[in-house]
């Protein structure tokens, strides 16, 4: 009797909670299951949109390697997915790939891309970073008034490794010889620097991966 | 060797570097009312430390063990936020049976902790951090707390001076400390970047 | 319940009026402050947060309302966290579908709305004992109180430290932005000085 009785009182105390939460967990199933598809397209669409501004000739882009593992930073595995672009004609104009490492304040994300035969960078564009305002943004920002522009200084640059600098010949006015220079932005070199980290991380293995695909070739 | 000094690393920058009120504007209000005393403000940020590890060992538990492999991210937040209620529930039921000395220095703040921001935006954190182990994010939890604790006495200290000094009568109290805060944010900032 | 009915429009108006200044949430009660200083580095976030605080309020309020007979004095603040919880959960997937750009923005701080002490405080203080009209409009006061305070304070920070108001440059050529004000020491510093300001005018009034 006592034992019935229990849950008894245990049900009259919380019938409510039981009904609200059956009422709510339906409620956010059915938001979560009308608006995920948008969500995923979002994202897509962001990357889509960062990749078409880097490879302005590129029509569709396909992954050719899903989830690929790149040695990150400290030691850890990082996973990316390498995209590669296909212009009108469906011939190959470029690849592009995204690509994380530690900034100054928390994490850059960058979308990476280079041409068809992996041998110059077409530069890079932000997807997500965290860095101090006004002075690490500027690796993200196009700021008219100074003529410093990171993603600048990497276009046309050799895709291999990549050297800062604190000073030097702009883009432009490159040689042979310092081609591999990277200038860092005035105020902004810490975060400067993690993106070249990034990128001397980042490229050497996704050739690798590339080769080991076939979609390059091996001579340099 | 080389995880010792990952996880140290992990516990310096969340303490110094990247201190949850000062950085990341969490624990707010309790940081604002709880801090006039140090006596007061120490056992608070006992209180704090207490649940944060607690909670952010079992939330991420939850998330990697439960959530995730079954795919129900999206309950996530309403998972979260009845983890810590229970928790804090518990933790006040089980600190008033078995210490009661305990008790009446820190366990009166303890129903308070539940709407601290700085618990479920430390768990929060941990996974959008995508903290892997578990180890790293117990760490990580203790390190939060350590960091409000020292925030936090740091304040009153510098309120209990603030007492005798001649502030205008417009801004005593609420407004003046949160001017010490922005300071002690200035401060702060000294320390970013120190660690990759 | 029947002078409720007869005073009606009057206290409707004055139920409104009192989040927006006299009982505004930020500035006099002292609540949900985090929020406060950590989207207020520009107006758009600053604005798309003051909605979703509304939104969440209204909901949670109306729900509470109808509740309140039915709830059982123990598991109240258990009912009232999950019905929050659902809620904020809603907005942030209708946040993360329609506006990426500024969920990213926003980042753990949406969640975090759970956790603001203005909506539990006021499903505690009048939700959970008022009817449902009452509620509605005392969510909405709150919430739109809450949302201005939100832009004064965004208005300000973004205006100095960057020169421009929801991303329209406002000021002359010579101005040079202050980027403190864009970092923890600029919204501590403001929501302080703003606190002051508040404070002296109410003192004046009265």
């Amino acid at each position: 009797m006592s034992r019935v009785s229990k849950i008894r009182y245990f049900f009259e105390q919380s019938w409510l909670l039981i009904v609200a939460s059956f009422i709510f967990g339906l409620l956010i199933a059915v938001t979560n299951a009308s608006l995920d598809t948008r969500i995923k397209q979002n994202l897509k669409n962001k990357l889509n949109k960062l990749m078409k501004e880097l490879i302005s000739d590129a029509n569709e882009f396909k992954i050719v390697a899903d989830q690929a593992e790149i040695m990150g930073d400290k030691g850890k595995v990082v996973r990316t997915d390498i995209y590669q672009a296909f212009d009108a004609n469906e011939s190959s104009v470029g690849f592009a790939f995204e690509a994380v490492g530690a900034g100054f304040a928390d994490k850059i994300k960058i979308v990476i891309a280079v041409d068809g035969k992996f041998e110059r960078f077409f530069g890079f564009k932000v997807l997500s970073s965290s860095e101090t305002p006004g002075f690490g943004s500027k690796i993200a920002e196009d700021d008219p008034a100074s003529n410093e522009d990171l993603v600048d200084e990497f276009k046309d640059a050799p895709a291999g490794e990549v050297k800062l600098v604190r000073t030097g010949k702009r883009r432009e006015d490159k040689s042979e010889a310092n081609d591999d220079e990277i200038i860092a932005i005035t105020g902004a070199t810490v975060s400067s620097e993690a993106v070249v980290r990034i990128f001397n991380t980042y490229t050497e293995q996704v050739r690798a991966k590339l080769q080991e695909k076939g979609l390059i070739g091996n001579g340099r | 060797m080389d995880t010792v000094t990952a996880l140290l690393l992990a516990f310096i920058s969340i303490v110094l570097i990247n201190n949850l009120v000062f950085t990341k504007f969490l624990g707010i209000c309790p940081y604002l009312g709880v801090s006039g005393r140090i006596d007061m403000a120490f056992g608070m940020g006992l209180a704090v430390t207490f649940v944060v590890t607690l909670s952010g060992t079992l939330t991420w538990l939850i998330d990697n063990l439960i959530l995730m492999p079954m795919h129900l991210e999206v309950t996530r937040y309403v998972c979260f936020i009845l983890v810590i209620a229970g928790a804090v529930q518990l933790v006040e039921m089980y600190v008033r049976k078995f210490f009661p000395s305990l008790y009446k220095s820190f366990g009166i703040f303890l129903p308070l902790i539940t709407t601290n921001c700085a618990i479920l935006g430390l768990c929060l954190f941990i996974n959008l951090w995508e903290i892997d182990s578990l180890i790293d994010a117990v760490v990580r939890s203790f390190g939060a707390g350590i960091g409000f604790t020292m925030a936090i006495c740091i304040m009153a200290g510098i309120r209990e001076n603030l007492n005798l000094a001649d502030v205008p009568a417009c801004l005593k109290g609420a407004p003046i400390t949160l001017i010490t805060a922005g300071l002690l944010t200035l401060a702060f900032m000294g320390f970013a970047g120190m660690i990759r | 319940m029947a002078d409720e009915a007869r005073a009606g429009p009057a206290v409707y108006k004055e139920t409104l009026l009192a989040g927006l200044w006299r009982e505004n949430p930020v500035f006099r009660l002292l609540l949900g402050m985090c929020p406060t200083l950590a989207v207020t580095a520009a107006v758009k976030p600053a604005l798309t947060m003051g909605c979703c605080v509304i939104f969440v309020l209204v909901c949670s309020n109306v729900v509470v309302s109808l509740m309140r007979n039915l709830l059982k004095p123990h598991l109240r603040i258990l009912m009232f966290t999950l019905a929050i919880s659902t809620f904020v959960t809603i907005a942030d997937l209708f946040l993360k579908a329609f506006v990426p750009r500024m969920s990213e923005t926003l980042g753990p701080y949406v969640p975090l709305i759970i956790v603001n002490c203005i909506i539990i405080c006021r499903a505690e203080a009048c939700a959970s004992k008022n009817g449902l009209a009452i509620s509605i409009i005392d969510a909405v006061g709150m919430g739109v109180g809450f949302t201005l305070t939100l832009c004064v304070l965004a208005g300000v920070r973004e205006l100095l430290s960057t020169g421009k108001i929801f991303e329209a440059q406002v000021t002359p050529d010579w101005f040079v932005p202050w980027a403190a004000m864009s970092m923890p020491v600029g919204a501590f510093v403001t929501l302080g000085l703003l606190l002051g300001l508040v404070n002296v005018l109410s003192k004046s009034r009265s």
